[in-house]
């Protein structure tokens, strides 16, 4: 028998990627730490290394106040940096 | 500004979905193993190390798929189905679109009929629900009622109710990918529950009122197939609890002192409302012994004031499900609805000794002025003011009520049906 998707269309459409720099050596990095317990050490460590191995820098922090609610400083972010870390979940 | 996204391997098919949601199938995703959460830094800043050569990767190189500026494939709106409950029943948990529980087949026909009892164009969006960002239309709420059971009259609610948890305000993104086990609990004021059978009373919870039951599972269901929240998928609870299946109750009107919700929400006494609340199980208060409303807030205060609730650390409107007897003793006290919030926000307040150390750190960058600083002797409220705290009456007779923490990060959102 024929029956109907529950599931409805879905509203999106694709966007394009942000260019990649070829390098990292002397970009600035930015961290969005998204409040979860640890996430921070975790984007701080990676940026760390990126700094020490492939010559990154300055790098930033910023933090959401709450994990639950999106980031009001992208602009800022985007304004700021070339490349930016973030986390996803927990 | 070139973007890569950590995230622990237990969450990579979220990540996936919301990137997917927001077309941006090729975002690079970087993943450790789960969990970083809960456990030493050293061994967090280990994880970093192995996968640092990844991010320079994912920063520098552009990805091997490149897409952009079209729709997304339409999925099928009409499928063929095996037409034997059974065959039917495995079908459909194969498509992802059912709960476990037995469901009716959502045919044209009887979804035409659920769309006879609203005016509404079924084309009409109702709401766009994340993280798969569908489009919740008049008609695709109508066959999720259609699968959970339930009838044409149930179905200007389902849409109310669905365009409530829409509001930016009740934080939907969060609730539906959540590792909490929230579920938006619907309560229903005004003369629609006596229309359409809505329990409020003895076993309002459940199980046994069918109208309850339906009406909360389409819910349920349109929040998991449009929303594309899948258990275990996107949808990241822990545990869950049943109330994911359904939760709906009515509250009970005819058995309460004070005025209902809708009415103190600004709604008059004619009017039929749906409040949702991203609500945890229900954690009983059993008190057979009080016979003052000091007693029955002691008790209420007792069961609420626990370490481990959202609501401790990231405030909210934790509610308080009064059964009738309990209502009645604070009541007889000479007590408002509103005595009874300030009693229970002056009551039930988590000394700071029950929570470890680690704890206390996180929770003082969130609620400075109770954890910061603070004393071990000292104890905190359940929210950020005694307005905050809802109060109800709902269930039978017997010496038992309910204390319902919320996720913390949302607020109850109260909503006119039209009928």
């Amino acid at each position: 028998m024929d029956v109907l998707s529950p599931c409805g269309a879905q509203s999106r459409r694709f966007k394009s990627l942000a260019p990649r720099p070829g390098g990292l050596a002397g970009r600035a990095v930015g961290i969005l730490d998204n409040s979860k317990p640890n996430a921070g050490v975790l984007l701080a460590g990676v940026a760390e290394l990126l700094a020490a191995r492939a010559g990154a820098g300055p790098l930033r922090t910023w933090r959401k106040p709450a994990s639950a609610q999106p980031a009001e400083c992208l602009d800022e972010i985007a304004r700021s940096v070339e490349v930016v870390l973030t986390g996803s979940a927990d | 500004m070139a973007a890569v996204v950590l995230c622990t391997d237990e969450f990579e098919a979220l990540a996936r979905a919301e990137a997917l949601a927001r077309g941006l199938p090729q975002l690079p995703l970087v993943t450790v193993t789960h969990p970083i959460g809960g456990t030493p830094p050293h061994s967090v800043r280990a994880k970093a190390a192995l996968v640092v050569d990844q991010v320079i990767q994912a920063l520098t190189t552009a990805p091997a798929v490149s897409v952009s500026g079209e729709r997304g494939e339409e999925e099928a709106e009409t499928l063929e189905a095996p037409t034997d409950p059974d065959g039917l029943q495995a079908w459909v948990l194969e498509q992802g679109w059912g709960d476990g529980l037995p469901i009716l087949p959502p045919t044209p026909e009887r979804v035409k009929a659920l769309l006879a009892n609203t005016g509404r164009d079924p084309d009409e969006v109702i709401a766009v629900l994340p993280p798969r960002l569908g489009e919740a239309t008049v008609r695709t709420l109508a066959v999720n009622a259609a699968l959970a059971g339930a009838r044409p009259e149930h179905l200007p609610l389902i849409i109310g109710a669905v365009e409530a948890i829409a509001d930016p305000a009740f934080n939907l993104p969060a609730v539906q990918t959540t590792t909490h086990p929230c579920s938006p609990l619907l309560i229903i004021n005004g003369p629609l529950t006596a229309r359409l059978g809505i329990a409020s009373g003895t076993g309002a919870l459940g199980p046994g009122p069918w109208a309850n039951a339906v009406i909360g599972r389409a819910v349920r269901l349109a929040l998991q197939n449009v929303g594309g929240a899948r258990p275990g998928k996107e949808d990241r609870a822990t545990l869950g609890h049943p109330g994911k299946y359904t939760y709906c109750l009515a509250e009970n009107e005819a058995a309460s002192p004070w005025e209902p919700l809708s009415v103190e929400r600004g709604f008059g006494y004619g009017t039929s409302t749906v409040t949702v609340c991203a609500s945890e199980g229900p954690h009983n208060v059993n008190d057979h012994g009080s016979i003052t409303a000091r007693g029955i807030v002691a008790t209420l205060a007792g069961v609420a004031a626990t370490s481990g609730t959202n609501n401790v650390y990231l405030e909210g409107e934790p509610l308080f499900v009064l059964g009738p007897e309990h209502a009645r003793t604070v009541a007889g006290d000479g007590w408002s609805k509103a005595d009874l919030k300030q009693a229970l926000f002056a009551a039930a307040r988590v000394p700071l000794s029950r929570f470890s150390p680690e704890n206390l750190e996180r929770f003082a960058a969130l609620r400075p002025q109770w954890f910061q600083g603070a004393s071990t002797d000292a104890a905190v409220p359940i929210a950020a003011a005694w307005e905050d705290l809802m109060v109800i009456v709902a269930g039978g007779a017997g010496k038992h009520s309910a204390f319902i923490p919320t996720f913390g990060r949302t607020r109850s959102i109260t909503r006119r049906i039209e009928e």
